[in-house]
C-alpha cells in the first residue's frame, strides 16, 4: 500500500511538467473560401447563407444576411453573392433603409453596399431576385404593394431605377438583357433592357392561365431555352423568348388524371427544381385538396422533361418542403424536411447520402 | 293696420305658441325622459346606414363559434402568420403598441355557425417584433404574390409607420356574393 502511495504521488508532481512542456498555441490568420467547387450551394437559414459542400458535407463559411431579404445570389463570374437587405434604425422599428449588400466569395464579408429604393418585398423567394444575362444588371422585387422591379448595376455598384410592373411580380431573367415577370391576368410580361439596364420596350404574352381557376406557382424553373412553369393543379408549360415575342406551350403534366383523382398535389415552399443539362424536373407531391399548394411533400416526383414522363417517386418519412438539385453531371438533391433538417441525395439513383445539421432552410441556392 | 302691427304680431304669436307648447311637453314628460330620447335619437342617426360599407357593418352580427386562438377558427381560412389574439389583441384589434395596417389581403372563409361565406379581411399589426405565438399557414382560395390582393404569403404592413410584421387580426368586412 505505502508503494502505491508513493508511485501516485511521484505521478501527480510528475503530470504538470509534462503539460508544461507543451508549446501554447495562437490564433492563426483566418479561413478564405476557395471558389466553389462542385456541387456547392447556399442555405439561406434566418439571418444567414451558409455555404456547404454538399458532397463533403462541410460548411465553408458563412455570409451575414438583413433579417429580411428576398434572398441571395451568386454572381459566378464576379466572385460576389448579393444580398437585397432590409435595415430599420431601431433594429425592428424606426426609418427603413434598403441596401444591396455585395458580399466577396473570399471572405464572405460585405465589400460594397448600394442604396435601392426601400420597397424591396421582405419575405425570401428565389424569383424575387435576379440577375440579368449580361451578369452586371440585378433585378430586385419590389411590393409596396404597387409591384415593380428595381435593377441594380452591380458593376458600376449603383441603382439603375425602378420598373413599373402593375399586376404583375418576379424576375425571370431571359436572353438579351430581359426578363420575365408573371402577371395576374394570366400572361406574362417581357421587360426588355438596354445595355445600361434601362427599359426599351415591353411585350405580353398570349393569355395562357386563369389567376382564379389553376394559377401559375410562384416558383418558376429555368430552363437551357426559357423557363419551365407549373400550375397549382400541376399542368406544365414551356416559355421561350425571341426578340419581341414570348411563347408560352402547352407541355406535360405533373399530375396526370390518375394522379389527380388519388388527390395529388405539388405543394411546399421552394417546391421544384430543374437540372437543366439533364432536364429533369424534381418536384414535392402530397395528397390533399384544393389549396393544399404550400403542404409539403411526402413524395419527390421526377420528371424526365424532354419526354414529359415521370421516372421516379421518392418517398420520405418527414415531409419535404425545400428542394434543389445541383448543376453537376453527377447532381445531388438537396431537400429541407419541415422539421427542419437538411439531406443530400443522389439525385439519379435517389439514394440518401448524409445529413447535415443547420438551422431550418428558408430556401437553398445553388452555386 | 301697417306692415309692422303684422310682424309684431306674427313674433307674438310664434312666441306664444313655442311657450305653450314647450309647457305642455313640460307637462308631459320628465327631463329625464327627454333627455334619453333625445341621446336615442342621436344614437340612431349615427348608425343610420349611408354608405354602402357602413351597411355591411350595420347588418346583424355574425353568428361565431369555435376558439379564435386556434388555427382552425373559421375566419383564419386563409390566414398566414400569427394570431393577434395569441399576443395581447384580439380578434379585430391590434396588441398594445402595435399599429395596425389599412391595407390588407382578403379571404372568403365559411362560417360553420350560420352555414353562410364572408369576406374576411386580414389586416397585419406592424412596428413591433414578430409575436411568433398561435403561427397559422392556413391558405383557402391563397393566390401566387404576383396576385397580392389574395396572397398570404406577402407581409401586409404597408402604409404604416413602420412595417416590421408583429400579428394579423381577422375583420368580417360582410357576406361574400358567392364564388372566389
Amino acid at each position: 500500500m505505502r508503494v502505491i502511495t508513493k508511485t501516485l504521488l511521484c505521478l501527480a508532481f510528475a503530470l504538470p511538467v509534462a503539460h508544461a512542456q507543451i508549446k501554447p498555441q495562437t490564433i492563426g490568420s483566418n479561413e478564405t473560401m476557395s471558389d466553389p467547387g462542385p456541387n456547392w450551394f447556399v442555405v439561406h437559414a434566418g439571418d444567414a447563407g451558409y455555404v456547404f459542400d454538399a458532397t463533403t458535407g462541410e460548411m465553408q463559411g458563412l455570409i451575414s444576411i438583413a433579417n429580411q431579404s428576398p434572398g441571395v445570389r451568386a454572381n459566378m463570374e464576379r466572385k460576389e453573392f448579393y444580398s437585397p437587405s432590409v435595415f430599420w434604425s431601431r433594429g425592428t422599428w424606426g426609418e427603413r433603409t434598403d441596401r444591396l449588400i455585395v458580399h466577396d466569395f473570399e471572405n464572405l464579408s460585405p465589400v460594397a453596399e448600394i442604396e435601392i429604393p426601400p420597397k424591396a418585398t421582405l419575405l425570401g423567394f428565389r424569383a424575387y431576385t435576379g440577375m440579368m444575362s449580361d451578369g452586371r444588371h440585378l433585378g430586385i422585387n419590389n411590393l409596396t404593394p404597387a409591384q415593380s422591379i428595381s435593377i441594380v448595376d452591380v458593376q458600376d455598384r449603383e441603382f439603375v431605377g425602378e420598373i413599373s410592373t402593375p399586376g404583375c411580380s418576379l424576375v425571370l431573367p431571359v436572353e438579351n438583357n430581359d426578363f420575365l415577370t408573371i402577371c395576374g391576368d394570366g400572361t406574362l410580361m417581357m421587360i426588355d433592357l438596354d445595355k445600361n439596364g434601362q427599359e426599351t420596350n415591353r411585350v405580353r404574352s398570349d393569355k395562357f392561365f386563369d389567376v382564379m381557376e389553376d394559377p401559375i406557382y410562384d416558383r418558376p424553373q429555368r430552363t437551357t431555352d426559357g423557363w419551365f412553369l407549373f400550375t397549382h393543379g400541376g399542368k406544365g408549360f414551356n416559355v421561350t423568348t425571341s426578340g419581341n415575342s414570348v411563347s408560352t406551350s402547352s407541355t406535360f403534366d405533373i399530375v396526370s388524371e390518375d394522379d389527380a383523382a388519388d388527390g395529388w398535389w405539388p405543394g411546399g415552399r421552394e417546391l421544384a427544381s430543374v437540372h437543366k443539362g439533364l432536364e429533369l424536373l424534381y418536384v414535392t407531391m402530397h395528397q390533399g385538396g384544393q389549396y393544399s399548394h404550400h403542404e409539403p411533400g411526402t413524395e419527390i416526383w421526377v420528371f424526365n422533361m424532354a419526354a414529359g414522363i415521370r421516372i421516379g417517386r421518392i418517398e420520405f418519412e418527414t415531409p419535404v418542403a425545400h428542394l434543389l438539385v445541383t448543376q453537376e453531371d453527377e447532381p445531388l438533391l438537396i431537400i429541407g424536411d419541415e422539421e427542419g433538417g437538411t439531406h443530400v441525395y443522389d439525385a439519379l439513383t435517389f439514394t440518401h447520402e448524409r445529413t447535415i445539421v443547420m438551422p431550418s432552410a428558408r430556401m437553398y441556392i445553388d452555386l | 293696420m301697417n306692415t309692422k302691427n303684422i310682424v309684431d304680431k306674427t313674433y307674438y304669436w310664434i312666441d306664444h305658441t313655442a311657450k305653450e307648447q314647450t309647457l305642455r311637453l313640460a307637462r308631459m314628460i320628465s327631463r329625464r325622459n327627454f333627455l334619453s330620447r333625445l341621446g336615442a335619437m342621436l344614437a340612431g342617426a349615427a348608425t343610420l346606414p349611408l354608405l354602402p360599407v357602413a351597411r355591411s357593418f350595420a347588418q346583424e352580427s355574425v353568428q361565431e363559434i369555435g376558439d379564435d386562438q386556434s388555427c382552425e377558427y373559421w375566419r383564419y381560412c386563409a390566414l398566414g402568420g400569427t394570431l393577434c389574439t395569441c399576443c395581447g389583441g384580439t380578434i379585430t384589434s391590434c396588441p398594445p403598441g402595435a399599429e395596425v395596417s389599412p391595407i390588407t389581403w382578403v379571404g372568403t372563409c365559411h362560417n360553420p355557425a350560420d352555414d353562410r361565406d364572408y369576406l374576411i379581411s386580414y389586416n397585419d399589426c406592424c412596428g413591433k417584433s414578430a409575436c411568433a405565438r398561435c403561427s397559422c399557414h392556413n391558405t383557402e382560395r391563397d393566390r401566387p404574390v404576383y396576385f397580392p390582393s389574395n396572397s398570404s404569403s406577402i407581409l401586409w404592413c404597408f402604409g404604416t409607420e413602420t412595417r416590421t410584421y408583429h400579428c394579423t387580426v381577422a375583420v368580417v368586412l360582410g357576406e361574400a356574393a358567392g364564388g372566389d
